[in-house]
This record gives structure tokens, sequence and C-alpha cells, in this order.
């Protein structure tokens, strides 16, 4: 007596591919057979004492796979069972095993099987399934009527626990179907997701008088011979229940359908989404039937909806989808509010996308200058990941760019990767958004570098096409990326300096992996190669936090606490180079000449410069060297973004960058960045990024006319300081909780003349002034002046001689108390 | 049989896995680590905080050979491994009593 395993020669295995379906229903006669003959010998004597045997879960369905559980439910009229039999049911399943079926049994009564199993739903669940096969029929009469009357009072309950286990189901599996080796039971888009589908039809279709029927969604079907075909294979194939589709197992497959493995798993993923996406319409609707505090409270979150959007329990609809026909770009809008709101779209909104894709493509292909300007807003909104991924979901990523299609479900395998191209990019920009609000301390370095970024929409965008050339498959895929991501930026109309940085960022995306695994990190050959290979710092950090994307978007555990480490060392290392050659490394002679009309102004200025300016701005930079000629200085001040920025030429005096610091901070400007240059010759070319937070300037024009030749007369030494700045109101102290504890510091080695001095601090307006004032006072020149902000905190680089020397270790320690001093809220300590 | 277990330091991994196959040594595990010898770790500086790193990444490897093959390996391996400087690791062999396959129960070096 054996069913064990009566499909395992050659033809059995087509026909599990040809016509998976009627397979499985032989397979499941197969079986049932085996089991009535257990039961007749051992327990059918027993059936007048009350008992029945019935089908469950798989074998209830008829959907059985060649080595699935046989799951069978034991119905008993009493709790407990008389001892003998106990002991044929013992000897029953004992014929079941030495059949070689994997039997997994329950004994329940029929009060049991009609009540919550709060720790057990999935036995209520199976019930869904049951199918009588032998026994006593006026027991299994009384269970139907119960049953029905039970799936019916319960029916919202238990949809509830399913959606819950399924969710559970999806993150242990890795919360996504496009893994590279996927468990086609189990994983997002698997058989597990198919029965959810109908069970939650039937739950919803019941009626209290009859027993829900099961059936598959008609246009479900395909999928699920496809998946019902590769179960059975895989089952075939290893002789147990292993549902684990491997590198290997792919491309046996995919050499039986003359494809190779990658264009075979697009088929999986391909029938994978549809049930994935029925899965996901069936637990929204059964989110619409529920109603809860949690519901309530996303009710109030639809207080966000506009007149294009509505949200209902927390899911986005259009108003009025038929708009899309007229006004296209209605669907950038949406990608905009979901990355805004953080909120999901419902499915009916994918649909209505979905319907317009053809239409959505032809128009951004042919009018693609409308299309930056929204896509830069949602890649620098909060939720820019979920947005992409819902881009992503509904096709219109795709259509956008055809240049994503290329890797679309695409498979390249290699030992680490665990995701499809697509599934990785999208991890990396969900990978970089989640450090801004996660609280783990060991990335909270990286958090803070986020923060420090000025658009981190770049760093999207580059993440987006950093792999796209994958698809090529020449072995080099950077330059492939850079060729599509080009054009795809061109096409979109990404402006040239932004298009400059995205492709530097793809260009240079394995740099920082490729030193952590194959540089020795304390060779300072290994910071000079990293500080050219980053150029400022504001690259570094971008490519840093790349990196670390990237990295971790790999499989979860690739960015391990040693990686991290590792990943920060290299960024410390470069961090540290880049600021110690501000000073060192000046323009000389020959690298001036490079530049036409350079003359002597450039000479001297650190090699920084010429990296961080576009040959337009060193033209105007020379150009107002040129106007500061006759008056011996000269101003500019224009707005950018929000910000305003002042460029200022003159010859150098004593404490004069303290002096400008104060000018500004006198009218009540918020200095976010500066940079101060010295040349040889003694001539200075200061540049002060500020913000206006009274929107003085904005709203008296007069004003900045009046800022211009306040700075002139201060900078010629006509006007002092101290009186722009006599009434200036003291800023008020910031909370304990968000304050920031100053810190100075003093390297003697980072320069070959001069001292380093690293301030950081709470920021407050006047903040430049009081510290340059201070290096000022103490007999000391400012050589060289790097300040950045990010959020409320200021670090500040300073290059400091004293008489053309280092300063000593007495005079670092006079200067760091009152630094220390100086960083105080009101200046005071 | 022995067993051959080297500290590197991470960037010479690659180098000692290649010199490795180069000679034939194919079966090899390799674990991220963090430790110090008589390095005793390092000062570094970030934005004008100092910080005491103890423990410095390392890459540990483990391999299982004949006996006769012990000199040829260690002297791959170290001579790969080598910088001549501080931290470039250790290398500690151990006897090994059996081996076995688990696939097919081989037993001794023909499991290796």
């Amino acid at each position: 007596m054996t069913a064990g395993n009566p499909l395992s020669n050659q033809t059995e295995k087509v026909a599990f591919w040809a016509a998976p379906a009627q397979a499985v229903e032989r397979r499941t006669a197969a079986v049932e057979a085996v089991v009535m003959r257990a039961w007749e010998e051992f327990l059918a004597p027993h059936a007048s004492q009350g008992l029945a045997v019935l089908a469950v879960g798989g074998f209830g369905r008829c959907e059985l796979c060649p080595r699935s559980d046989v799951d069978l439910l034991l119905l008993m009229e009493r709790e407990e069972p008389a001892a003998p039999l106990r002991s044929a049911i013992s000897s029953f399943l004992q014929a079941l095993w030495d059949s070689d079926l994997r039997a997994s049994h329950s004994v329940r009564t029929v009060q049991e099987c009609c009540a919550v199993h709060e720790q057990n739903i999935e036995l209520n669940i199976s019930l869904l399934d049951q199918r009588f096969l032998a026994g006593d029929q006026a027991l299994y009469g009384k269970l139907a009527p119960g049953l029905a009357r039970f799936f019916h009072s319960q029916r919202q309950a238990l949809a509830r626990h399913l959606c819950r286990l399924a969710r559970e189901r999806h993150a242990k599996q890795g919360g996504s179907m496009y893994q590279l080796e996927p468990n086609v039971k189990e994983s997002p888009g698997g058989l597990r997701d198919l029965h959810l589908v109908t069970w939650l039809s039937q739950l919803r279709n019941t009626q209290p008088d009859r027993l829900p029927i099961a059936d598959c969604v008609p246009e479900l079907l395909p999928a699920r011979d496809f998946l019902l075909g590769l179960r059975c294979y895989l089952h075939l194939r290893a002789g147990r229940d292993s549902n684990a589709l491997t590198f290997d197992l792919q491309e046996e497959i995919a050499d039986q359908f003359s494809l190779d493995a990658g264009g075979w798993m697009r088929r999986y993923y391909s029938h994978a989404r549809q049930i994935e996406r029925a899965a996901e319409r069936a637990m929204e609707s059964v989110d619409e039937q529920s109603s809860n505090l949690l519901l309530q409270f996303r009710d109030w979150r639809s207080r966000v909806s506009n007149a294009e959007f509505y949200v209902s329990r927390e899911r986005v609809y259009f108003r009025g989808a038929q708009r899309l026909d007229y006004d296209p770009s209605l669907a950038l809008r949406l990608f905009e509010f979901v990355g805004r709101h953080g909120m999901r779209l419902a499915v009916e909104t994918g649909r209505r996308l979905a319907e317009r894709l053809p239409r959505l493509a032809e128009h951004f292909t042919s009018r693609p200058g409308d299309l930056w300007p929204s896509l830069e807003r949602t890649l620098a909104s909060p939720h820019c990941a979920l947005a992409l991924r819902a881009m992503h979901q509904t096709g219109v990523l795709a259509a956008l760019f055809p240049e994503w299609q290329q890797i679309e479900c695409l498979v390249v395998r290699d030992f680490y990767h665990r995701y499809t191209v697509d599934e990785h990019s999208l991890r990396a920009i969900e990978a970089l958004t989640s450090l801004r609000d996660g609280d783990d301390p060991s990335r909270r370095q990286f958090a803070d570098i986020l923060s420090e970024v000025d658009d981190p929409e770049l760093l999207a965008l580059a993440l987006l096409f950093h792999d796209v050339g994958k698809a090529a498959r020449t072995g080099s895929h950077v330059r492939e990326s850079l060729v599509l991501a080009g054009a795809a930026m061109d096409r979109a109309g990404v402006p040239a300096g932004k298009r400059a940085q995205v492709m530097a960022l793809i260009e240079y995306h394995l740099d920082l992996s490729a030193v952590m695994n194959s540089r020795d990190l304390g060779d300072p050959g290994t910071a000079r190669h990293l500080a050219q290979r980053s150029g400022t710092l504001e690259f570094l950090k971008k490519l840093t936090l790349l990196t670390y994307a990237d990295i971790s978007a790999v499989n979860p555990g690739a960015m391990s606490p040693w990686r991290l480490e590792q990943l920060w060392r290299v960024y410390v290392i470069a961090y540290n180079e880049l600021t110690r050659e501000l000073e060192t490394n000046r323009i000389g002679d020959e690298t001036a000449a490079g530049i036409p009309g350079a003359g002597k102004f450039l000479e001297g200025f650190p090699v920084r410069y010429l990296r961080t300016h576009t040959p337009a701005e060193i033209e105007a930079h020379m150009a107002l060297e040129q106007r500061s000629r006759d008056r011996g200085v000269a101003v500019d001040i224009r707005r950018e973004n929000g910000f305003y920025r002042l460029t200022l030429v003159a010859r150098d005096r004593p404490a004069l960058l303290a002096s400008l610091a104060g000018a500004l901070a006198g009218f009540g400007m918020n200095i976010l960045k500066a940079e101060g240059f010295a040349n040889r010759n003694g001539v200075i070319l200061d540049t002060f990024v500020f913000e206006d937070p009274h929107r003085t300037l904005e709203l008296n024009p007069p004003e900045v006319d009046r800022l211009r030749l306040t700075l002139e007369r201060v900078t010629l030494g006509k006007l002092d300081v101290k009186e722009l700045l006599r009434n200036r109101p003291t800023p008020g102290a910031p909370s304990k909780r968000s304050r920031i504890h100053p810190a100075v510091s003093f390297d003697s080695r980072a320069s070959d003349s001069a001292t380093l001095i690293e301030v950081v601090a709470q920021d407050r307006p006047g903040l430049l002034h009081a510290l340059t004032s201070t290096i000022s006072a103490a007999g000391a020149n400012i050589e060289v002046v790097l300040i950045d902000t990010e959020a409320h905190k200021a670090i500040d680089v300073f290059y400091v001689t004293w008489n053309g020397k280092k300063l000593t270790p007495a005079q670092q320690d006079g200067l760091r108390g009152r630094l220390m001093a100086a960083c105080a809220p009101d200046g005071k300590p | 049989m022995k067993k051959v277990e080297a500290i590197v330091q991470p960037f010479k991994f690659e180098e000692v896995r290649d010199a490795l196959k180069a000679i034939g040594v194919d079966g090899i595990t390799v674990t991220d680590v963090r430790g110090h010898g008589r390095q005793k770790g390092h000062k570094e500086v970030y934005r004008g905080q100092e910080y005491q790193v103890d423990l410095l990444p390392k890459v540990k490897l483990e391999l299982v050979i004949a006996d006769a093959r012990l000199d040829e390996v260690v002297r791959t391996l170290t001579r790969a491994a080598r910088t001549g400087k501080i931290g470039d690791g250790k290398v500690f062999v151990y006897d090994v009593m059996d081996a076995v396959r688990i696939r097919n129960d081989d037993r001794g070096e023909s499991a290796l």
C-alpha cells in the first residue's frame, strides 16, 4: 500500500508542466485511495462511535503536490476517545506514514471546530477547505450547518486574522516578491497568496445557512497553473516538500523551455505579480470593512485630501481620473502627493493609471520638459521611496523612463544579491530615506551626513539609475548605466549642474566599496586617493551615502556592523584629508597659467577652489576682481533658490572676515555657508551664503543696495561693525534637548604652515562674527575658512597663523576657552 | 590533517584568496571579525572629537588541508597577507582529528 511518489518518472514530470491542475487532482485521488484503505482497515469499525475523517487544507482543495502534507481532520462525537479508538487512530496514522505520506492530523469535536482559536487560526481557516471523506454522516451533518453559521458570524474577525498572518509571512519572506531565489509557496505572490485571495472571497460571500464555495478567480487561473506546475516540479526534484526556487533549479527549468534563466524568471515574476496584486486588493477590501480606532485615525488623516486627490482609509484616490486624459501631468502630481504625505495608492488608483499608461508614455516622451520640476519635488519629498515604489508598481516609472523597463524583474546572479535589479534599486532608496527617521545609534552618523546634504533628491535619482546598465550584460554596467542615465536625464530636462553630479555619483558608485575591500586604510596614499576621487566634502558625503544605501540593499545582512564601521572609517579618512589639503594644496603658477585670463588672481587659492567652482563662476570672480581694483573692494549679492549669495573681493586686512560676518549679522542675516581664501598678493575672495529670516531684503529691495554699501564701507574700514551690532536683539537659547554642545579642536599636523581649528556648535545669528572676532582679537590671522551649517549645527573650519607661524600649545589653550565662550547661546559662557 | 586559521587585514583578503586558489586550495571559510593584537587599536579624529578605536576590523580565514600541504599553504598565505607593517595579522595551525563529508560520509583527507 503506497502513494509515496507515484509521479516520479519523466512522463509524469511532463504531465505536471502540461496540465498541472489535472495532475494535482490525480495526485489527490491517489492519496485519497490510500487514506480510504487505511480508514477501512483501522477506523471503519469505530465509525458508529461518532467518528468521521475529513480532508482539509490542500487535501481538501484537491490540490496536493507530490510531497505536500496530507492534512486530515478526525471529527469526534466526544472529546476523549476510548482507549481502543485511540489505538486505532494511531494505527491509521502509522499506516499513512508507512505509505510514505506526511499525514498532518488534528482531532476535534464539532464544538471545537466552530470556535475561534486565537492561537491557531490556521485550524479555523483549514476548515474553509474541508471535504468529507468517510465515517459518521450524521456527525458530519451536525458540523456543516454549525460551520456555516460560524464562518458567517466570525467572517470579519477571521479575515483580519488572515490579513495579519499574510503580512507577517510577507515580512518573514523579505517583504518582496522580487527575490532572486523566491519561495513559490510562501513568498509574496506565491501560492499561499492565491489561497488568501480565495479564502477572503469565501468569507466575504459566506451565508449563515450554507458553507462558502472555494473558487479561484478566473483571471488568476494561468498564474495558479504556472505556480502549481512549478511547485510539483520542485517537490519531485528535491524528493521532499521544498518550495525554494534556487539558481540551479531556475537554470534547469529554463533549459526545458529553451530560455535563459533570467528570461524564464521574468515569466515567474509576471505570474507572481498578478497574484500579489490580487492579494493586496483583497486585503485592502478587508481594511475598508474594518472599523476600529486606527481606522478612525486614518480617516482623520484624510483631511490632507485636496481638489485632485482624496484619501480614504490611508489610501489615495483620484477625484476624477478621467482628467488624466487631457492633463497627464496629474499622474506626476499624484506621486508628489504620495511622497509628501506618505500614503499608498488605492488599488483602484493603480488600475486607473494602468489603463492610461500608453497615453502617459506618449505624452512624456513627446513633452519631457514637463517631467523634471515635478519629479524633483517627488524625489526631494520625505516619502520619496514610497512614491517611487508606487510609480514602479503602477508601471508609470517604466512609462516615463524606458531605461528603467530594462531592469524590471532582471535577475543578475551573484553570491550576495538577493533581489532583482529594480527591487535592489528601490530598496537602496528606502535604505537612504529610512536614515532620516531611523533611531539606530550605529547609523546616526550616516543620518547626520544625510542632514548635511543640500540636494538629497540627486542621491535618489542616482540610486534609481545606478544599475540600469546591468541589462546590457557587458561586464561593465557602470559605463552602460551612465549612457542610459544621461539619456534619461536629458529627456527629463535635468539641469546641467545636477545632471553632472548624478553622473559623477553613478560613475564612482563602486569606488568606496573597492577601497573598503582592497586598500590599506592606514596608508596615507589611500587618504590622498580618496580625496582626489571625491574632490570636495560635499561630493564625499553624497558618495558615502550612496555606498551605504547600495550595500544595504544587496541583502538584509549585507550592511553588517563590521561593514558599517569600515565605510565610516573610509569616510573619516577622506574627510580629514579633504579638510587638511584645504590649506596645504595651493594653486601654483602652473595651474593658474592653465586658466585663460586668470593672471595672478588665482595663485595661492586652495586647489579646492577649482573643484568647487564652475568655469563661469571663476570668470565672474575674475570680473569682480577687475572691478575691485579702482575702489579696493567689489561686492556682488544675488538671490538663488530662496537664499542669498554674497561674493566679495578686496585687499585683505586684519579682522576683515569678522567684520563682514558682523555686518551680515547686523542686518539680521543668518550665515549658512562661507568660504574665505586669500591669494599670494593679499587679495581675498570671500563667499557667504545666507538666509534672510525676516524677509528684510525681499520686502525692501533698496535694502540690498544698503547692505552692499555697508559691506563696502566695513571692508574699507570706514564703518565700525560694532555700531551695526549694538541694537541687535540677543537670540533666545535653544531648548536643552536640542542644544548642541560646542567642541573646539586644534590640529597643527593638518597643514605645513597653519593650525587647523575646527568648531562644532549650536548655530545662531552672529556666531561666525563671534568666532572670527575672537580669533582676530587674539592676534591670529585667518588664512582659510570654511563654514557649513546643518539644521542648527554649525561646523566651522579655520586655518590660522600667528605672525606667519602655527599656534603654540599655550596659544591654543588660551584661544580654546575664549572660542568655547563665543559658542555659548548668548555669546557668553 | 591540519586546520589553518589566519587573521588578516581586510584589504589583503582578496589577494590571499586568489593566492590560495592559485595553489589549488578551494575550500575556505571566511568571517568578518574585529580584534587587536599588540597593535592595541588607534585614535581617530573626526570633527574635533577624538575616538579610540580599540577593536580593528580584520578578516578570519579558516581552512583544513592535508598535512603534506601545510608549509606551502602557510607560506603562500603569509606572503600574500604581508605588508611588513604592524597589524598584518597572525596564522594559527591546529591538528585535525577527522573530517566527514556530510553528503556521502567520506572521511579523512578524502572528505576535504
